[in-house]
């Protein structure tokens, strides 16, 4: 996987939609069954043991997924992948072929364009938490 | 006393407005960069009321740029919910150590 | 004249108060330090600024309590600046 696969906008997708490696398992596995609605609890059995990540995580994880046009949510809070445009899509592909190509660099860039201590502190202004 | 403190607390404003500034650079949230004009301003206000031996505040124009802070500050907080669904502008140096 | 500098008091202790509370809420969702050190700080600033009022508007011959005011900013701001120092590195 090249170099320039990792565009400005992916990198924009990644620093503005994906706050952790946990959150970016979660949105390749509810990506890999498009069909499928999802619960929490349905992802983290579906997520290999390995993964460490709780019931509650994941369903903060998909509620911080929302403003980005990756995920629709049903009447019951269940989600599914959904990609609001096709650049959306294409950088869920990219992540899914980083995650399995390039995962030492993925979690690098991942971790490197996210502080958050620091924006815990702007996160705190928010009222409504989306 | 009152003149330690105040020294003390013109520096610790600026110097705090130094750290909003740098997460400014680094998250690129307009918030902090709100915060660490307000706290120049707030240092300004400490150092002014000091070395004019202003004691009133309020009466004074002074006064005005302590306000000016915290109006600054609460149009960074109003700008962040009425705009917090905008995705934020793409990070132009993440390559780049900051 | 007396009314406007009132607007202008409260609009700092509102403002104030605010961010203490946001932070506050912030630190008891996430549990981040920079939270607690941020939200001690605001106490700090709130606590001037309440003071201010009562320095100026309440009792503006009887008391200076200008070393009080300025002694809360102080503790605040040493709250804030080791916040900042301390916790506000990368994981």
């Amino acid at each position: 996987m090249e170099d320039s696969a990792f565009s400005e906008a992916f990198l924009g997708f990644i620093h503005t939609a994906i706050s952790s490696v946990s959150a970016a398992e979660v949105l390749l596995l509810v990506h890999r069954y498009p069909e499928r609605w999802w619960t929490p609890v349905e992802v983290r059995a579906a997520l290999p043991a390995d993964v460490n990540i709780t019931e509650s995580s994941i369903a903060a994880c998909l509620d911080g997924l929302r403003p980005h046009g990756v995920l629709e949510f049903d009447a019951e809070k269940r989600a599914r992948y959904r990609a609001a445009s096709d650049e959306h899509d294409a950088h869920v592909r990219t992540l899914a072929q980083a995650y399995n190509e390039r995962p030492v660099t993925l979690i690098r860039m991942i971790y490197a364009l996210r502080d958050p201590r620091i924006q815990s502190f702007a996160d705190a202004f928010k009222i409504r938490k989306t | 006393m009152y003149e330690f403190l105040s020294g003390a607390v013109t520096l610790a404003h600026f110097v705090a407005a130094l750290f909003f500034l740098r997460f400014w650079r680094r998250t690129r949230d307009r918030l902090f960069l709100a915060f660490a004009l307000a706290f120049v301003l707030f240092a300004l206000n400490q150092a002014l009321a000091h070395i004019l031996s202003v004691y009133h505040e309020p009466t004074s124009f002074i006064y005005a740029l302590r306000v000016l802070g915290f109006v600054l500050i609460l149009f960074a907080i109003v700008d962040k919910n009425l705009f917090a669904s905008r995705a934020r502008k793409q990070p132009a140096e993440i390559n780049r150590p900051v | 004249m007396a009314t406007f500098n009132l607007i202008l008091y409260l609009l700092a202790v509102l403002t104030c108060l605010a961010c203490t509370v946001m932070l506050a809420r912030g630190y008891m969702r996430t549990g981040e330090g920079l939270l607690l050190w941020s939200t001690l700080c605001f106490v700090g600033l709130s606590i001037s600024n309440v003071l201010l009022f009562f320095d100026v508007i309440v009792f503006p011959t009887q008391v200076d309590l200008r070393v009080w005011r300025v002694g809360a900013t102080f503790v605040g701001l040493v709250f804030l600046l080791y916040g900042f120092i301390w916790e506000s590195e990368d994981n």
